[in-house]
């Protein structure tokens, strides 16, 4: 066995579980939800941890491609399976635009940035009536082509599934790439990309349009998915938690994103179920959310600032090299 | 005429809120280079906390004080879990005081529940200049001014304040003369716990606060620090100041709900206008 093929076998063997799972529950809303949050966090991974930028709005990606959408497919008759099309190119498209001023910010500044655009589409949502005003948009239509119409979660599921391995081949394409090199390069010291030729705006406006797009795409599904889209549908916790994700899984890895939102998804419905066992008042599954939340972001930035994928891979690859020595001094021993 | 004297005195009391908050913000950054996203935290803490005090039936003016240091304190908590350890990048420090403030929304939902919640402040009205203009947002206004004074007075004129200016500007050099610059960061938090208190204490009265109320503060103080760069504590009063005025005459003038649009508008435009001078330092 060839080793890339060696390497096949526990992207494989994931990818199988990732597909079985979805048999085995009656409910699928919050795998698809999980999967979908992974789709963001691998985009919002790129742009922090390859390009160093932070996003505390990556959620107003989301509302966007779930609003192209809505209103399109409601208020203007477009069919559904173009207007999912249209919804990372929105996104991406707006990622764009946003990001020529925006860009030239960085660090504090970038982030509070990108927080202002979300709470900006935020209260649009709100305001204006074609948006979905205060009351939202409703009647969104099924997802299918003509007279095909596909319903059910478990298509939603493998929809969601399938998003996300296309975004995450196309991540690692564009990451080994030319282009990529210098996105890289951008992370580790602006002045120093620049100066070996390395557009640094028009690289990070790539990375955050494409990270747009994933947010996009996201949001599209989802609008099909609950088919309901209003202001309070992306709060700003929503991109906190995706940051959160980020950050916990590992920033700068394309499997981190994915471990971060399986993780951090998990926790959530575990502290639900425990605090959704009779007897417990509501007030304490709320608390044990929002503390928990806090308490583990903050322990992982302060203890493991790198995320469990990159901390845990070392670990595991240092217990590999060590064991190989060890055989080898082993094999030296006998034949001296 | 009337109305909008009424508009321009209470963005002045809300400009001056968003002063105390963003020079929060600065006090912490100048110092420890962490832009501290629980400045608008602190502030509810405050508001509630004297809401509680006040609740124990302790006389007003103490119940505030008590708020204000008891914030102070917990500025100082939050600054052992984010600067206590040593060599934590401030785009971290960043997200470690966003979890803070997330912890802190369930602090608030525990104790004081959901609702917003007003303490019982300055009763009654002035009428100025033929326009009436309730009591506690004058005292907002008087006391605001009086927080700032005396903060330019410990900057300027005390050794401490002295000391955390020299290690803001050269910790190196600031550590040849023998001061301890993380000292020096943990006593910013505690200023800036106080400050952000403060500025819940004095306008909760008028403008109820709750667990959600920390984001829209802390944006608000931050739009005001960045006209100062946040750096400097006059041009922060400024941007205040800019941002309440306008803020309530777009609310008076065009509909409330345009309110945060043209705050978060301006803080959009001011930090790309500035995006040169404010991104020297973030360059690496």
């Amino acid at each position: 066995m060839n080793p890339s093929m060696k390497r096949a076998i526990p992207t494989a063997v994931v990818a199988l579980i990732a597909i079985l799972i979805p048999l085995f529950l009656n409910d699928k809303t919050v795998y698809v939800q999980t999967v979908l949050s992974a789709v963001v966090v691998v985009g919002l991974s790129l742009f922090m941890g390859y390009a160093g930028q932070a996003s505390l709005g990556q959620g107003a990606f989301v509302a966007v491609g779930a609003l192209t959408v809505a209103v399109s497919t409601v208020s203007f008759n477009v069919p559904p399976l173009i207007a999912l099309i249209a919804a990372p190119v929105t996104s991406a498209g707006l990622a764009y635009v946003l990001g020529l001023p925006l860009l030239r910010l960085r660090g504090h500044y970038l982030a509070f940035g990108t927080l202002a655009v979300l709470l900006l589409v935020g209260a649009l949502m709100g305001g204006v009536p074609i948006l979905g005003g205060g009351a939202g948009i409703v009647g969104i239509p099924s997802l299918g082509i003509g007279s095909l119409v596909v319903t059910g979660q478990l298509f939603f599921a493998y929809l969601a599934l399938a998003v996300l391995a296309v975004t995450m081949v196309v991540s690692r394409n564009v990451i080994s790439s030319r282009f990529g090199r210098g996105v890289r390069a951008v992370a580790g010291s602006e002045s120093a990309a620049a100066s070996s030729g390395v557009p640094v705006l028009r690289t990070k406006l790539a990375v955050f349009a494409l990270a747009g797009g994933c947010a996009g795409l996201v949001g599209g599904i989802t609008a099909f998915f609950i088919p309901y889209v209003s202001a309070e549908s992306f709060p700003p916790s929503m991109s906190f938690t995706y940051v959160i994700m980020a950050v916990i899984g590992g920033l700068g890895t394309l499997w981190g994103g994915v471990v971060g939102a399986v993780v951090v998804s998990v926790l959530v419905q575990a502290l639900n179920t425990i605090s959704n066992i009779p007897g417990t008042p509501p007030i304490v599954g709320l608390i044990l959310q929002y503390a928990a939340y806090a308490i583990i972001l903050i322990l992982f930035l302060l203890y493991m600032p790198r995320g469990l994928w990159p901390t845990v891979g070392d670990a595991v690859k240092r217990r590999l090299a060590k064991r190989v020595k060890r055989s080898q001094t082993d094999y030296s021993d006998q034949h001296a | 005429m009337n109305a909008l004297l009424i508009y321009v005195v209470s963005g002045i009391t809300i400009g001056a809120t968003y002063a105390l908050i963003g020079s929060g913000f600065v006090v912490v950054h100048r110092v420890t280079h962490v832009v501290n996203f629980t400045q608008g935290t602190l502030a509810v803490f405050g508001g509630l906390i004297s809401y509680s005090l006040l609740s124990f039936s302790i006389p007003h003016g103490l119940a505030e004080v008590l708020a204000v240091l008891l914030t102070g304190l917990i500025g100082l908590v939050f600054a052992f879990v984010t600067i206590g350890k040593r060599g934590t990048p401030p785009l971290t420090a960043l997200l470690i005081t966003l979890g803070l403030s997330i912890l802190s929304e369930g602090i608030f939902v525990t104790i004081w529940g959901q609702a917003p919640i007003a303490p019982e402040g300055l009763g009654g009205a002035t009428v100025l200049l033929g326009a009436s203009i309730e009591n506690q947002r004058l005292l907002t206004a008087g006391i605001s001014a009086i927080a700032f004074i005396l903060l330019g007075i410990f900057f300027g004129r005390t050794y401490l304040g002295k000391g955390m200016t020299a290690a803001a500007s050269n910790p190196r050099a600031a550590a040849l003369v023998g001061i301890d610059s993380r000292r020096m960061g943990f006593i910013a938090f505690a200023i800036a716990g106080m400050l952000g208190g403060l500025a819940g204490v004095v306008t909760a009265p008028f403008s109820p606060i709750s667990f959600s109320s920390d984001l829209p503060l802390a944006l608000g103080g931050f739009a005001a620090a960045v006209f100062g760069g946040l750096s400097s504590p006059w041009l922060t009063v400024v941007g205040g100041l800019v941002l309440g005025i306008s803020g309530q005459l777009v609310a008076g003038y065009f509909g409330g709900s345009y309110q945060t649009v043209a705050a978060l508008v301006m803080l959009l435009v001011v930090m790309i206008a500035r995006h040169k001078s404010l991104s020297a330092e973030e360059a690496k």
